[in-house]
């Protein structure tokens, strides 16, 4: 059976690529748009990894990190930042609440990103 | 006549006889007398001779005297003249003076900025009212107090320290409260090379850091909000150039490939942009960890051997003969300072030229250095080669490309690791970059 990634990420283009992009390397992909949808989605769809935006309108990134904590199921999930910025506060703070590993969306392409998912729940 | 007549005869011969020698007498005392007289006379006149020629001589000097005084007193009376006169310039300077003081006191009263006067004993001897408002106090209370003295006022404790640690002149920023940051300087009054006193300027510059600030978070927010849409080009294609969409001709994947360079440049460039906001927000440097330079240098040029192979330039990398200590560092600035400096020196270097960065200890620093045979700096310029958006004029004309914000950034990575960056430069024959860290230094670094 098909591994299930979860994307939580508001901008739409990026949404939309890393969907294609992970449907094509055989991946079952669920979409949310914000923080909450995502929570939603998890619960619902129990996805075996979870890319998640930091800024984001509802709820962001690290609040819903804190909410997955909170939760014994949602809290093994595995979680991949994609950040925006970058900044090594940003990054830190994510490590803290659990993240396995992180990216800048400007300095990667989606390749890297299959890779790193692939390193997480590697087929 | 007979017996009796003779005897008559001697009787009174005898008697005349008698008479004549009694007069005689009487004539010789008379005689003395008047030789007595004669000569007290005669002394009695010597005296007044003498008195007299005294008093002549008197009258003399006295004449002499008078004319004397005469001419003094004529000479007395230029004097008080010209005395008066200079009374009188004096009296004019005298108030000129104490206008000029009035003034000056007026000045320092009225002054915008805080003014604290010290004298040579390091009490106060002044302040003027904006200070009185800034410090919340008033000159009574606090006039001929120590500096340490005034560490008990609240407002005062951050300057009274930062006078202790400082010493007696320097010019720091000290924020008193949310509303007031101030901009502090001390200076010495010194007259003829003799210290008397010390000035304490307190200057508001809150506005002027409001302003900053809203200047460097609207970069900030900007860049950041620039970032996303470059992400989404990125991405889009990258996507596209993997030929995920379909596949591409050359021509295609040609022009593609430019346009993602171009977008490329436009991420560094935002990038660029938020480290000087990050470093003007003075929250750049993220906890420093032990690192050995020589893996970071090796790192940096491994990155860049295929441009360096590209341009054709020689290169070579002169390790340190000793194993260099770890220091403590935030990898990841340090690498972008190294970074700055090796890409500068491979953009600015003709093909065929050379470049070599060298590491090596030097007692208790680590030295950095890239010297390349590029086009070098002119002389003028140097010394705002480290400035915000500057770039030399030779550099605009060869790369168009470029922010200046490179070593304005290295330059803000080395400093906050307490090193040191300079340049030597000739145009046309090429630079050598050159950094230092202390090593051993685990006192706190600047964020």
């Amino acid at each position: 059976m098909a591994k299930k990634v979860l994307i939580v990420e508001d901008e739409e283009i990026l949404l939309g690529l890393l969907q294609k992009r992970l449907k094509r390397e055989g991946y079952d992909v669920l979409l949310a748009r914000n923080g909450e949808e995502g929570l939603k989605m998890m619960r619902k769809g129990s996805p075996d990894l979870v890319l998640l935006d930091i800024v984001m309108p509802k709820m962001n990134g690290f609040q819903v990190m804190e909410e997955m904590n909170k939760d014994n199921q949602l809290k093994k999930i595995p979680v991949i930042i994609i950040s925006n910025s970058g900044q090594p506060v940003e990054i830190d703070k994510a490590q803290r609440l659990g993240a396995r590993d992180w990216l800048i969306k400007t300095e990667f392409d989606p390749e890297e990103v299959l890779k790193k998912v692939d390193k997480q729940i590697g087929k | 006549m007979g017996e009796k007549q003779e005897g008559f005869k001697s009787k009174e011969l005898r008697r005349g006889a008698k008479r004549l020698l009694q007069r005689d007498l009487e004539l010789t005392r008379v005689r003395e007398e008047l030789e007595q007289k004669i000569k007290e006379l005669e002394a009695a006149k010597e005296r007044e001779m003498v008195l007299r020629i005294r008093e002549i001589a008197k009258a003399t000097d006295i004449k002499r005297k008078v004319e004397e005084l005469e001419k003094k007193t004529k000479e007395l009376k230029d004097a008080r003249r010209a005395l008066l006169n200079i009374l009188e310039d004096v009296d004019e300077a005298r108030k000129k003076a104490e206008e000029e003081r009035n003034k000056t006191l007026a000045i320092i009263a009225n002054l915008t900025d805080g003014l604290l006067v010290f004298d040579s004993d390091n009490r106060i001897s002044l302040v003027n009212s904006r200070a009185e408002e800034i410090l919340g106090v008033r000159f009574e209370e606090i006039e001929g107090e120590s500096i340490s003295g005034l560490g008990r006022l609240p407002l005062l404790r951050p300057i009274a320290q930062l006078v202790k640690e400082k010493g007696r002149v320097f010019r720091e920023e000290v924020k008193l409260h949310e509303n007031l940051i101030l901009e502090v300087t001390t200076t010495l009054i010194t007259r003829e090379k003799e210290k008397i006193g010390s000035l304490l300027v307190l200057h508001d510059i809150t506005r002027e850091k409001r302003i900053e600030r809203m200047k460097t978070e609207f970069v900030s927010v900007a860049a950041h909000q620039l970032r996303t849409p470059l992400s989404a080009i990125k991405w889009s294609l990258g996507m596209i150039l993997a030929e995920d969409m379909g596949p591409l001709t050359e021509e295609q994947k040609a022009f593609l490939q430019k346009t993602y360079n171009s977008n490329e440049r436009m991420i560094n460039l935002v990038n660029d942009l938020l480290d000087v906001a990050r470093i003007e927000e003075g929250r750049y440097i993220y906890k420093p960890v032990f690192c050995d330079l020589t893996k970071i240098c090796q790192a940096v040029i491994n990155s860049h051997k295929a441009i360096i192979n590209r341009k054709k330039i020689k290169f070579e990398f002169k390790k340190p003969k000793e194993k260099l200590p770890q220091i403590k560092l935030d990898e990841e600035k340090i690498s972008l300072a190294i970074q700055n400096l090796l890409e500068n020196a491979i953009r600015y270097t003709p093909p065929g030229g050379k470049v070599v960065v060298s590491l090596k200890r030097k007692k208790r620093e680590i030295e950095f250095s890239v010297k390349d045979t590029g086009i070098g700096i002119p002389k003028e310029q140097q010394s705002r080669l480290f400035t915000k958006f500057f770039r030399g004029t030779n550099a605009v004309r060869m790369e168009t490309e470029g922010t200046g914000l490179g070593l304005f950034i290295a330059k803000n990575i080395i400093e906050s690791h307490r090193g040191r960056i300079w340049v030597e430069s000739e145009e046309n024959k090429g630079s050598v970059f050159h950094f230092s860290l202390p090593i051993g230094l685990t006192s706190s670094y600047r964020k």
